[in-house]
C-alpha cells in the first residue's frame, strides 16, 4: 500500500502536467524520487562566515569540512554514513544530475583537493564524505553548502540547487548579531521548498550577549511568521569537549540538544517529515497553478463581452447611417437632375434664339435666292455648335451630379462613380432643313410685268397729251410708259424679294424650331437616361453596402452569442479546474495536519 | 608645457571654485533659497572633511566612530555628526541637549531626532568631521552630505556590493569619483575569536583589495576590530589592573575559563575578580579582546601605555587612520571642491536663469580640466581596470597620481627621507620617463592620455620641490 502522501503527490504531478507546467511536474517528480529514497538529506545553509562547516564538523566530531577565516566552502559537501572513512570529489553537469565521475581522495586532503580543482577550472559539483557515525547510521546525510550572498554567484546557485533536494534544513546564523533582513528573506525562501527548518545560532562562545540575541531572533522569527526551533550552540566548545572528553563542556556547547532535536524531529519523524515536505512542495506548486486560473477567471469577469458587443453596436450604427444616407442621395439625385434639365433647356433655347435673331438680321437685307447654300451651311454649323456645347454641358453637369450623389454616400469607394452613363446613340441627326420655295423672276415675267406697268403710263400720258392734240401714242406717252413699266418691274422684284426673305425666315425658324424640339427632347431623354443609370448604379452600390453591413452586424451578433456560450463554457471549465485544485489543496492540507497555510480562495 | 584648459599658474583649484561660488552668489542674489544653499556650501568649504560611516545594521558603525574619536559613544539611532569643539555639547536642530553618561558611555538623549550634532574636544576631529549614519540610510543621503565614505561590513555581502555600486553609478560619481574606504569591521570575530584572528582578517582584507568586484568600488580595504580599538583608546586603570591580574594566572589555568564568554563570567573563577568586573571586561573587550590582552601582557606589554599602543596597532585602527589620512584628509582640497561644485550644480539645475548657463559651463570646465579631478579619474580608471598600462607602469602611475598618498615622497615611492636634491632628481627622472610614455607609439590613445596625466602630476611635484 502506498503512503497517502504519495497519492497526493502523484495527483499534484498530474495536475501540473494538465496545466502545462512540466517544470513544476519535473520538480515534484524529483521530490517524489527523493522521498522514496531512504536517505534523509539535511542541508546546512546560511550566509557566509556563520560557521556552517564548523557546525557539521562539530556534529560528527570530525574535521570533515574545511573551515577557514575567509570564504572556504565552494562546493556542497555531503557527509554520510560509511563503514570506513572515505572522501570523493564528484564531477558532473549539476549536483542534481547523475554524477559523471567520482574521484576518491584522502579524507584529510579533501579541502585542498576541492580548492585545487577549482583553480584548475575543474567542474567539481560536490564533495562526498563517508564517516562511521551513529548519527548518520539511519541514512542521515548532512550537506554543508557555500554561503548564500557570497560575491561569487556560482556558490549561491549551487546552494539553491542543493536546497531542492533537502528533506530538512539547518539554518545557521552566528550569535554575534541578530538575524538580518537578508537572512530572514533567505529563511522564508527556504520555507517555501522545505518547511523542516531548525535555526542554529552558532558561536555562542564568543558572544557575551548571545542570550539577548536568541530572544531577539525568536521575536524576529515570530514576526516573520516562521515557526522554527532555535537552538544556540558553540562548535568550538563541542570540539574542545570531544578532545578532552569533558561532558560538562559538551552539554554547555548546546550540541546534545541539537543532536536530540535532529534525531527526534528529523530522523524519527521521517514519515511526518515526508508528509510535511510533500505538503509544502505540493502546496507551493498548486498555488502556482491556481494563480493563472484565478487570474483568467477574474480577467474574464473584468473584461467581459464588451468587445464583441461594441462590434455589434458599431455594425448596427453603420447600417442606420447607410439607410439615412440612401434616402438623402436619392433626393439629391432627383433635385439635381431636375435642375439640370431645366438649365439645359434654357441654355438651348437661349442659343437657338440667338441664332434666330442672327437669321432675321441677315434676311433683312440679304436675298435668300443668292446665298441659300451658304446660309444653310452656316445655320447648320451654328446649330451643331450650340447642340455640342449644350450637350457637353449636360455631360459635365451630369458627372458633377454623380459626384455630388457619391459624396452623400456614407462610404468612400473607388468604384463609386459610374464609368459611363450614356448610350452611344444619344443624338440622332435632326432632319435636314427644307429649302424655302424661291420664285423665279424670269425675263418673260419681267417683260410681262414691265408691259403691265407701262400700259397704265402710256394710257395715262396718251390721254393727257391727246387733250393737247397729240395722238394717244406719242413720244411722251411712250416715255412715260417705259418709265412706268420699269418701275413696276422694280416694284415687282422688290416684292418678290420680300416674299423670298419672309419665306426663308420662316423656313429657318421652322428648322430651328424643329431642331430645338428634337434636340431638347433628346437632351431630356439623355438626362432621364443619365438619372436612371445613376440611380441604378447607386442603388446597386447601396444595396451591396447594406448587405455587407448587415452581414457584419449578423456576424457580430453571432459573435456576441458565441462569446457568451464560449465564455460560460470556459468559466465552467476554469471553475471546475479551480475546484479540483482546491480539493487537492485540501488533501495536501490534511496531509500536513493543518501545517500548510490556507490558500485564501473559495471555490 | 601646459595642456589647454588647465588652470593658470598660481591659481589653485580652491581659489577657482571659491570665485565660482562668489559669481553664483551674484547671479542668484535675489533668490533667498539659492543664496542660503550657496552660503552653506561656502561654509562647508572651510570645514574639515566630512566622512560618513555607513554600513549594514550591526556592522559596528558607532563602534568605529567611537574608536576614531577616542571616546565611547552610545549610538543615537539618528544621523549623528561628530565635530571638533571646545567643549562637549550636542545639538538637535537649534536646541542644545546635554551629553550624558550611561554605563561609562557618552550618550545623547534625543529619541526622535533626525539629526544630532555632537561637538567633542578631540584631536582626531580637528581635520575630520565624522557622520554616523543609521543603518538602511539611502545611498543619496549618505553620499550627498559626506565628502568621503567609510563603508563597514562584517563580511562583504552582495547587498554591500549593491550599495557601493549604486553610489558609483551616480552620474556625478563618474565625473568625480567618490572616495570610499571599505572597512572589514568586527575583525576580532573571525575564526571564532582565535588569537590570530586579526592577522587573518588583514589577509582577507588584502584578498578583497585584489578582488575584481571590489577594487572598482573602493580605494582601500582595511580590517578593524572595532571593539578592541575602542577599548584600546579608552582603557581604564581598573580594567588594566583586572587584566593584569588575569595575566598573572598560568596560561593553562586561564584557558579553560576563556573558552566562552559564559565560562569567563561564571562561578568558581581562580582569581578574586567580581563577576560584574569580568562581565564589564567581556562586554568592553569581547572574549577575543580578553584573550589577546592577557597574552600581550604576558608577552611583556605590561604597562597601560605599552598595551594601548599594541592594541591600537593590532586592532587595525592605526591602519584605518592612515587610510583616512591618505585618502581623505590629504585630499581635503579636491574633496571640498568636488562637494562645492556638486552643490552649485544642484542650484544651476533647480533654478536656471540667464547667468546660470555661463556658470554651468565653468563647472564643467573645472570638472573636466582641473588636474586634481583628472588625477582622481585616472586613479579610478586604473583601479577599475578601465585603463590598463603594461607591466609595472600601472602601479607606478597609480602611485604618482597619488594613489597611496599625495606627498611627493610617497608619490615617488621613496622609502626613506630624501634630501632635496635627491627628491628633485627622482622627480626629474619620473618626469622624463613619463614624457616618453606620453608619446610612446606602442601605447594606445587612452594609455598615452593616462601618461600625460602622470606627466602633469610630475610637473606639479617639480614645482612643489623647487618652491
Amino acid at each position: 500500500m502506498s503512503a497517502p502522501w504519495l497519492d497526493v503527490l502523484d495527483d499534484t504531478i498530474r495536475a501540473c502536467a494538465a496545466h502545462n507546467r512540466p517544470d513544476l511536474a519535473e520538480r515534484l517528480r524529483d521530490k517524489r524520487a527523493r522521498q522514496l529514497d531512504p536517505k534523509l538529506r539535511v542541508l546546512v545553509i546560511g550566509e557566509p562566515k556563520q560557521g556552517k562547516s564548523q557546525l557539521v564538523n562539530a556534529m560528527v566530531n570530525a574535521p570533515v569540512c574545511a573551515v577557514g577565516d575567509d570564504v572556504t566552502t565552494t562546493v556542497p559537501t555531503f557527509v554520510q554514513h560509511a563503514e570506513t572513512p572515505s572522501a570523493a570529489l564528484v564531477r558532473g553537469a549539476s549536483i542534481a544530475n547523475t554524477p559523471t565521475e567520482r574521484i576518491p581522495v584522502p579524507l584529510d586532503q579533501l579541502a585542498s583537493e576541492v580548492s585545487a580543482s577549482r583553480h584548475h577550472g575543474g567542474d567539481v559539483v560536490r564533495a562526498e564524505v563517508g564517516i562511521p557515525r551513529a548519527l548518520l547510521d539511519s541514512g542521515l546525510v548532512l550537506i554543508d553548502t557555500p554561503g548564500v550572498g557570497d560575491l561569487r554567484p556560482a556558490h549561491t546557485a549551487s546552494t539553491f540547487t542543493a536546497l531542492l533536494q533537502a528533506d530538512a534544513v539547518l539554518m545557521v546564523s552566528d550569535a554575534t548579531a541578530e538575524l538580518t533582513g537578508s537572512e530572514l528573506e533567505l529563511l522564508k525562501q527556504v520555507m517555501t521548498s522545505c518547511p523542516n527548518v531548525i535555526v542554529v545560532l552558532t558561536k555562542i562562545d564568543i558572544a557575551a550577549q548571545w542570550r539577548r540575541v536568541v530572544e531577539r531572533n525568536r521575536a524576529h522569527l515570530a514576526r516573520a511568521g516562521v515557526t522554527a526551533k532555535l537552538i544556540p550552540v558553540s562548535a568550538a566548545l563541542r570540539l574542545r569537549a570531544a578532545k578532552t572528553g569533558d561532558k560538562a563542556l559538551n552539554a554547555e556547547s548546546g550540541f546534545p540538544e541539537l543532536l536530540a532535536c535532529v534525531r527526534q524531529d528529523i530522523v524519527a519523524a521521517a514519515d511526518q517529515l515526508a508528509r510535511r515536505t510533500v505538503a509544502v512542495t505540493a502546496a507551493s506548486a498548486i498555488k502556482q497553478l491556481v494563480a493563472p486560473v484565478r487570474e483568467e477567471l477574474s480577467a474574464r469577469v473584468a473584461q467581459g463581452p464588451e468587445k464583441t458587443i461594441a462590434a455589434l453596436n458599431e455594425a448596427q450604427r453603420r447600417i442606420d447611417e447607410l439607410r439615412r444616407r440612401s434616402a438623402r442621395w436619392q433626393t439629391v439625385l432627383a433635385d439635381e437632375m431636375a435642375d439640370l434639365v431645366s438649365d439645359i433647356e434654357y441654355d438651348l433655347r437661349d442659343r437657338t434664339r440667338k441664332i434666330m435673331r442672327e437669321v432675321d438680321k441677315t434676311f433683312e437685307t440679304a436675298d435668300p435666292a443668292l446665298g441659300w447654300d451658304k446660309f444653310e451651311a452656316w445655320l447648320e454649323d451654328n446649330l451643331t455648335e450650340a447642340a455640342t456645347t449644350n450637350f457637353a454641358w449636360l455631360l459635365d453637369r451630369s458627372e458633377w451630379v454623380a459626384e455630388k450623389v457619391a459624396k452623400s454616400f456614407p462610404v468612400a469607394r473607388d468604384d463609386l462613380l459610374p464609368e459611363s452613363i450614356f448610350r452611344d446613340d444619344v443624338l440622332d441627326r435632326v432632319a435636314p432643313m427644307d429649302k424655302p420655295v424661291i420664285e423665279k423672276f424670269g425675263v418673260m415675267q419681267k417683260a410681262f410685268t414691265g408691259l403691265k406697268g407701262s400700259y397704265g403710263g402710256v394710257l395715262m400720258f396718251g390721254l393727257a397729251t391727246s387733250l393737247a392734240g397729240m395722238p394717244l401714242i406719242n413720244a411722251i406717252s411712250l416715255g412715260a410708259g417705259a418709265l412706268f413699266g420699269g418701275k413696276s418691274i422694280i416694284d415687282e422684284s422688290d416684292q418678290r424679294l420680300r416674299r423670298r426673305q419672309a419665306a426663308a425666315k420662316a423656313a429657318a425658324a421652322r428648322h430651328v424650331d424643329d431642331f430645338f424640339i428634337k434636340f431638347s427632347k433628346d437632351c431630356r431623354d439623355a438626362a432621364r437616361h443619365i438619372q436612371r443609370s445613376l440611380r441604378n448604379h447607386f442603388a446597386t452600390l447601396a444595396e451591396e453596402m447594406q448587405e455587407t453591413l448587415l452581414e457584419s452586424a449578423r456576424s457580430a451578433r453571432r459573435a456576441v452569442q458565441d462569446d457568451n456560450t464560449e465564455r460560460e463554457r470556459r468559466n465552467r471549465d476554469a471553475k471546475r479546474e479551480l475546484d479540483d485544485l482546491v480539493q487537492l489543496y485540501q488533501r495536501v492540507q490534511s496531509l500536513a495536519g493543518g501545517q500548510a497555510p490556507p490558500l485564501g480562495i473559495s471555490a | 608645457m601646459m595642456p589647454a584648459g588647465e588652470l593658470g599658474p598660481g591659481v589653485t583649484l580652491e581659489d577657482e571654485v571659491w570665485a565660482l561660488l562668489e559669481d553664483a552668489l551674484v547671479v542668484y542674489r535675489d533668490s533667498p533659497r539659492a543664496v542660503a544653499w550657496l552660503r552653506g556650501h561656502q561654509a562647508r568649504f572651510g570645514e574639515p572633511v566630512r566622512v560618513a560611516v555607513a554600513g549594514a545594521p550591526r556592522s559596528g558603525k558607532s563602534t568605529v566612530v567611537s574608536a576614531l574619536i577616542g571616546e565611547e559613544f552610545a549610538p543615537t539611532g539618528a544621523t549623528t555628526w561628530y565635530q571638533d569643539g571646545p567643549q562637549a555639547k550636542a545639538h538637535v536642530g537649534q536646541y542644545e541637549v546635554p551629553v550624558l553618561r550611561r554605563d561609562g558611555k557618552a550618550f545623547v538623549d534625543a529619541p526622535d531626532a533626525e539629526r544630532v550634532t555632537v561637538e567633542w574636544p578631540s584631536r582626531s576631529l580637528r581635520d575630520l568631521t565624522l557622520i554616523d549614519t543609521p543603518a538602511g540610510a539611502p545611498v543619496e543621503h549618505v553620499y550627498g552630505e559626506a565628502d568621503a565614505v567609510l563603508y563597514l561590513t562584517r563580511h562583504l555581502h552582495t547587498t554591500d556590493v549593491r550599495f557601493l555600486q549604486t553610489a558609483h553609478d551616480h552620474p556625478v560619481a563618474r565625473i568625480a569619483p567618490v572616495n570610499t574606504v571599505l572597512v572589514l569591521s568586527r575583525a576580532d570575530e573571525i575564526g571564532g575569536g582565535r588569537i590570530d584572528a586579526l592577522s587573518s582578517a588583514k589577509q582577507i582584507a588584502r584578498r578583497y583589495r585584489r578582488e575584481a568586484t571590489v577594487t572598482p568600488l573602493c580605494q582601500n580595504v582595511v580590517a578593524v576590530a572595532g571593539l578592541l580599538a575602542v577599548a584600546a583608546r579608552t582603557v581604564r586603570a581598573e580594567e588594566f589592573t583586572a587584566l593584569a591580574a588575569l595575566a598573572s594566572l598560568a596560561r593553562t589555568e586561564l584557558d579553560g575559563h576563556l573558552l566562552s564568554a559564559d565560562r569567563f563570567v561564571g562561578e568558581d573563577f581562580p582569581v578574586r575578580l567580581d563577576p560584574a568586573v569580568r562581565r564589564g571586561l567581556v562586554d568592553r573587550f569581547g572574549i577575543f579582546g580578553v584573550r589577546l590582552t592577557t597574552t600581550l601582557i604576558r608577552q611583556g606589554f605590561d604597562t597601560q601605555v605599552k598595551l594601548t599602543g599594541q592594541l591600537v596597532q593590532r586592532s587595525g585602527l592605526g591602519e584605518l587612520r592612515d587610510s583616512i589620512g591618505v585618502y581623505f584628509t590629504e585630499r581635503r582640497e579636491v574633496l571640498k571642491a568636488r562637494a562645492a561644485l556638486l552643490g552649485l550644480d544642484v542650484v544651476l539645475r533647480a533654478e536656471p536663469r540667464p547667468g546660470s548657463v555661463g556658470l554651468a559651463a565653468s563647472v564643467e570646465r573645472i570638472l573636466a580640466s582641473a588636474h586634481d579631478f583628472r588625477e582622481l579619474r585616472l586613479l579610478a580608471a586604473l583601479q577599475g581596470g578601465r585603463t590598463r598600462l603594461p607591466g609595472d607602469l600601472e602601479a607606478e602611475a597609480s602611485r604618482l597620481v597619488g594613489g597611496l598618498g599625495t606627498n611627493p615622497v610617497v608619490r615617488l615611492g621613496m622609502e626613506y627621507e630624501p634630501t632635496e636634491s635627491e627628491l628633485r632628481h627622482a622627480v626629474l627622472d619620473a618626469l622624463g620617463r613619463w614624457r616618453e610614455h606620453a608619446v610612446d607609439p606602442a601605447l594606445d590613445h587612452g594609455q598615452r592620455r593616462a601618461a600625460a596625466v602622470v606627466v602633469r602630476s610630475c610637473e606639479g611635484m617639480l614645482a612643489q620641490v623647487v618652491a
